[in-house]
């Protein structure tokens, strides 16, 4: 019989960067694999080591058609199974799970890439994601969608300017401590309510920096997770899932996605009571709004209670984005991975500087698409 | 490769395809999925709500559409569900075969439903793969896939005149089965009289590369209904057809690192060689009552036939010649006409295992083999000779894969 | 003539020079002949230049043409037509080509609109056909509050005089002209008929003088919304499909990083650094940050080449349009497969052949770069390589 349990026994991050002008996303990679072999001192042998590799990378951002084939040598992929995850990389981390599960494979390489600099706009590039006729037509993209929602969600949930403010001055601080983070610099909120609207309401630091990395992880059957760590941490469930594509089909702030994703999850995980069973959280927050919105949709606090729940000190509670999250800058192709990380990092013990104690349950969300269209959740434990 | 026993069985309990051609303006990306999906479900008598999870893939530059799984959850049917999108190039849709048998062998899901798509007319096919080269470099020397270096090696092992009626021979086939699959795009009417003409008057591409020995560009898109042997037991409205297993392998990006003075193993003789052993499958042509290849052109699939079925020296020339591979051969080669005839990229690798699948069902209609097909064999290929081998069998009776 | 798809083949000639648009030929010199075989068939020679069209039929030969196409007439037709795919045409030899058929593919829909087969039934529909559904095709819920009277003058066959009534929601017609009218139009009674089936631009009529209108100008122009539009009767109207023609395009910066930032660096030397392997020990050109068999990260340049043997080749005759530009490279054009001097044996790299040197092209020929006049890091320094027969060794 396959396996019951998954662990990731590895995890490195490239840091992140504004404009890594000067680095290929190969060479990032590569950093990164070294990291991970390194650290666990897996091989790539036919009988014994890593045979099969899921990659995330997109072929808009790489700007090439087919964007694993220009990195699955560094991907450790020559003349072994790759498969590339060609949405946010925590689904990569989901599917691996599956396939170690299947029987499949009893290793499994994750690796995730995106150079968000390489590109003259990543708005263009959002723009491309909604359907030609309608959606490209009157200029929407992810920002301005977003921007939607944040308008909504703010009346909504009564969240205001300063608590926005806050939201980013928390980030930046948390970000200080991580040497992985982008944008590191402590910020005031009075710049952060001062600086220019993108798209109103959402200001230039509600909106997380372009940025450049790359992660990787090693996952592992239960059986064979011993040779590579003495501190797995365990995937105790994961799910997604798909909302309406068409923006005006769904109610911008009631989470439908991510209620069912959340859901999901913590059944396969044994979760009855999120709010007592999850000491960690890492949300993908690519404006400050999403971080309450988010939060209430993995039940964490009511409906249209997130900003309240800010001011009741959710955030400590919950140990949220201890990272510095998304508004600290990761790529959107693979913010979530960088969040599963960050997670499986702190459940280790290896946080550094940003490390917590008492850690046992961890829950770690992406979102991909216009608004949050598309979400997924992976829950870890020690 | 280390591998445990298979954690449950999955097998193919829906197929659904759209017509294939390179006239569908009636129908926008998202439609043509949903005619693929409505078409699967009918199949397998399901409704959407009987799905756990669905796996979607194409190759986005193709059509222009970034993350086009958001858009086309209007065709998927994955609202409300979990989903996937997983591309590999050209393989796709044998990736997404491969996703799904994994998905339900899991245990996390029970029911998945893969779609693969492509809508070629909305973009430009040739630029699209050329984009496929590292912009620093080869970008501006590629020429889409086309190349003649596979025709030329045939011709300098085996001589002009046979290397070039083998490849005549194979595609006039071809289409004689594409004549007889109403799904197929092109269907011209061939015949093997016309080989002497074709050989010297087929327009050149590349080298000794016509246009007659070339794939078509197609738009169209295919549906696949996975579920596990336990559901399977509760009943299904056609008989099931079990994946037994699949395997990947891919390359480097370089192309031209093949065509050097000497090269190394094929990555189609490693995946077969592989999966065969490791399968206790020791004579493949005896083994398989069929096998549908990704043959993007006549000259490679000649050549592939060798590696995929580790024949030497001219073995595959002669089984050709002797109409080994014909419909009615001892292991017929693509009854639906094969990727010459049509070739929706994000779709034509799962097209091909949907169609060894039908096979095995005794459902492929026109161009059902005569005698009874158990075991099939399905390939994919795409990216820098990258290629997906699976087997599929009629009977839950195989010895169980292990490797410990 | 014998017809194919409801056309002859004549037709579809006698139509090139109404179809055939000059500012788009400035720069074509070329002639076509056509051999079409079979009932209805025959030779054409169509001869472009500068601008101009010529189209002549041809007893005997065909000479003096650049391409010709030869086909039978169904086929012809029905690829005229968009009945019988072109690409089915041609790699069934259905259709065949002297000369380079994308060349044409690319071609001929550029400088002509496409040909139509005439339609032949709005021919038979009379004026007083047409008038006669006035009543019936009326739309109350558009004209309401409208009050006016409207006169046409319609003159030969099929034609008449009447006026046609719009008051509190209601039309009538009737034969004559009423007086005092809002408007009144005089014109061919085959021109009426021919703009309301649609073979005939209304505005194009009425630019050119085949419409004369006294009275009310607007009114003329908002009658047609009153009424829904004429249907000749058995035919059925497809249904338009509209697609988007979009370019797509955003611009990229690629960092070339420390290894091929090193190759370029090479280039603009006129020296070709490959990586070697460390521990295989392989030559990889251009070099990549770890050798894909060894997965180890490789460090040491070598220089290989800057001469090498020819491998394999491609020759092309079809080239593909540059998917940004459109541009269409001179064929055939050759790509050598290349293994430099001093390089591993697999490690070939691709690279254009100078073009007066495809015929004397061989597997095992050597050759030696060529390069641009000025060198700046850029894939474009290189602009291939030539045949190196100073050595006699080929």
């Amino acid at each position: 019989m396959a396996t019951k349990r998954v662990a990731i026994c590895a995890v490195a991050q490239h840091k992140n960067d504004s404009d890594l002008w000067h680095k290929r996303f190969q060479g990032m990679l590569l950093d990164v694999l070294e990291e991970l072999q390194a650290q666990a001192g897996f091989t790539f042998d036919e009988e014994t080591g890593v045979n099969t590799i899921v990659s995330c990378s997109d072929d808009f951002f790489d700007a090439r058609t087919i964007s694993n084939n220009g990195v699955t040598d560094v991907l450790g992929a020559q003349y072994r199974g790759e498969e590339k995850m060609a949405q946010e990389g925590l689904n990569a981390v989901g599917y691996a799970q599956a396939v170690i599960l299947s029987g499949y494979a009893d290793l499994v390489l994750v690796m995730g890439h995106c150079k968000e600099s390489q590109s003259e706009s990543r708005r263009m590039i959002s723009n491309m994601g909604f359907d030609p006729f309608y959606g490209r037509a009157v200029g929407l993209d992810n920002l301005n969608a977003a921007a939607l929602q944040a308008r909504a969600y703010m009346k909504k949930a009564g969240l205001t300017e300063e608590q926005l403010a806050g939201i980013v001055v928390r980030a930046r601080q948390l970000a200080a401590r991580n040497p992985y983070a982008n944008a590191r610099e402590i910020v005031e909120a009075g710049k952060v309510v001062a600086s220019p609207q993108l798209c109103d309401p959402i200001r230039q630091l509600h909106a997380y920096p372009v940025s450049d990395g790359a992660v990787g992880m090693l996952l592992a059957s239960e059986e064979r997770a011993a040779e590579f760590t003495d501190k797995p941490v365990w995937i105790a469930g994961f799910a997604n899932c798909m909302d309406s594509y068409f923006l005006g089909d769904r109610d911008l702030t009631a989470n439908f996605a991510l209620k069912q994703a959340a859901g999901r999850a913590y059944r396969k995980a044994g979760i009855a009571d999120p709010r007592k069973e999850l000491d960690l959280v890492e949300v993908m927050d690519a404006y400050a709004y999403q971080q309450p919105l988010w939060l209430e949709g993995l039940g964490l606090c009511g409906d249209g209670e997130g900003a309240r729940f800010l001011d009741q000190g959710g955030q400590e509670k919950y140990r949220v984005n201890l990272s510095g999250g998304m508004l600290a800058g990761n790529p959107v192709i693979i913010a979530g991975l960088y969040r599963a990380a960050e997670a499986a990092l702190q459940l280790k013990g290896e946080a550094g500087e940003r490390q917590v104690p008492d850690l046992h349950r961890a829950v770690a969300h992406s979102t991909t698409g216009a608004a949050g269209q598309f979400h997924s959740v992976l829950i870890l434990e020690r | 490769m280390k591998m445990h026993a298979k954690n449950r069985n999955v097998a193919i309990i829906g197929i659904g395809q759209t017509s294939l051609s390179s006239h569908k303006e009636d129908q926008n990306q998202a439609e043509m999925v949903h005619e693929a999906v409505r078409n699967a479900l009918a199949d397998a008598g399901l409704k959407i709500g009987d799905i756990d999870c669905i796996v979607h893939g194409n190759m986005e530059l193709f059509e222009m559409q970034f993350a086009p799984d958001l858009w086309h959850s209007l065709g998927t049917g994955a609202y409300g569900k979990d989903e996937y999108r997983i591309t590999t190039g050209g393989t796709t849709g044998a990736t997404l075969v491969c996703a799904a048998d994994n998905l339900v062998a899991s245990g996390l899901y029970d029911t998945v439903l893969a779609i693969g798509m492509e809508k070629l007319q909305e973009g430009n096919t040739t630029g699209g793969i050329t984009n496929m080269a590292d912009p620093l470099w080869f970008r501006n020397l590629q020429t889409g896939a086309l190349t003649g270096t596979t025709a030329q090696e045939i011709i300098d092992e085996f001589g002009e005149e046979r290397a070039k009626r083998a490849a005549m021979r194979y595609r006039i086939m071809m289409d004689k089965h594409a004549m007889l699959n109403q799904r197929a795009h092109r269907r011209l009417g061939l015949e093997y009289s016309q080989m002497e003409d074709l050989m010297a008057n087929s327009p050149p591409l590349v080298g000794e590369l016509r246009l007659i020995h070339m794939c078509s560009q197609s738009d169209g898109a295919c549906a696949m209904i996975f579920t596990s042997e336990e559901k399977v037991k509760q009943g299904t409205k056609n008989p099931p057809v079990w994946m037994r297993d699949h395997i990947q392998v891919h390359r480097e990006e370089t192309i031209p690192n093949l065509f050097g003075f000497n090269k190394p193993e094929v990555t189609h003789h490693l995946a077969a060689r592989k999966l065969f052993a490791r399968n206790g499958i020791q004579d493949p042509v005896a083994y398989f009552d069929v096998f549908e290849m990704y043959d993007p052109s006549a000259w490679w699939a000649v050549d592939w036939l060798r590696e995929f079925f580790l024949l030497t020296g001219d073995e595959h020339l002669r089984m050709l010649e002797a109409g080994d591979f014909d419909m009615d051969g001892r292991i017929p080669i693509n009854p639906s006409g094969g990727v010459i005839a049509s070739n929706p990229i994000g779709a034509t690798a799962m097209l091909r295992l949907a169609e060894a699948a039908l096979q095995i069902r005794g459902d492929a209609g026109g161009h059902q083999i005569k005698k009874e097909v158990r075991h099939a064999l399905a390939s994919g290929f795409g990216g820098t000779f990258w290629s997906v081998l699976m087997i599929l069998e009629k009977e839950l009776n195989w010895q169980e894969v292990n490797h410990d | 003539m014998t017809e194919y798809f409801g056309t002859t083949v004549a037709d579809i000639f006698a139509t090139m020079p109404k179809r055939f648009k000059p500012e788009e030929a400035k720069e074509v010199d070329i002639a076509i002949g056509y051999e079409a075989t079979g009932e209805g068939g025959g030779k054409w020679k169509a001869t472009i230049k500068h601008g101009t069209l010529k189209v002549e039929t041809v007893e005997g030969e065909l000479t003096g043409c650049k391409t010709t196409i030869h086909t039978d007439a169904e086929t012809f037709v029905g690829v005229t037509l968009g009945k019988i795919a072109a690409l089915d045409a041609l790699s069934s030899q259905k259709l065949r080509v002297a000369g380079d058929p994308k060349f044409l593919m690319l071609l001929l829909p550029k400088i002509f609109t496409p040909y139509a087969a005439p339609a032949k039934k709005p021919d038979a529909v009379t004026a007083r056909d047409i008038i006669a559904t006035i009543a019936e095709r009326f739309r109350p819920e558009k004209a309401e509050g409208v009050a006016m009277t409207i006169g046409y003058d319609l003159a030969g066959e099929g034609g008449g005089k009447w006026t046609i009534v719009i008051r509190e929601g209601k039309c009538a017609v009737r034969e004559g002209l009423a007086d005092p009218l809002t408007v009144k139009m005089t014109m061919e009674a085959k021109t009426y008929a021919g703009m309301m089936v649609g073979t005939i631009e209304a505005v194009t009529a009425f630019t050119s003088g085949q419409v004369k209108i006294e009275g009310d100008m607007a009114a003329a122009g908002a009658t047609a919304k009153y009424f829904l539009k004429y249907v000749v009767p058995g035919a059925t109207e497809a249904e338009e499909l509209i697609s988007l023609r979009v370019i797509n395009s955003i611009e990229q910066r690629f960092a070339t990083g420390p290894v091929m930032g090193r190759w370029f660096a090479g280039i603009r030397e006129k020296k070709f650094l490959a990586n070697r392997c460390p521990k295989c020990g392989r030559t990889q050109i251009p070099p990549r940050e770890i050798c894909a068999w060894c997965r180890v990260r490789v460090h040491e340049f070598v220089e290989v080449g800057p001469k090498g043997v020819v491998t394999h080749f491609d020759i092309v005759y079809f080239a593909s349009p540059d998917p940004l530009t459109g541009a269409v490279r001179d064929t055939p054009y050759a790509t050598a497969y290349v293994v430099f001097d001093g390089a591993t044996e697999r490690e070939a790299i691709t690279l254009d052949l100078k073009q007066e040197d495809i015929p004397r092209l061989k597997e095992g020929a050597r050759v030696r770069p060529v390069w641009a006049e000025v060198t700046t890091g850029s894939y474009r320094d290189l602009i291939g390589v030539e045949l190196d027969e100073e050595e006699g060794s080929i």
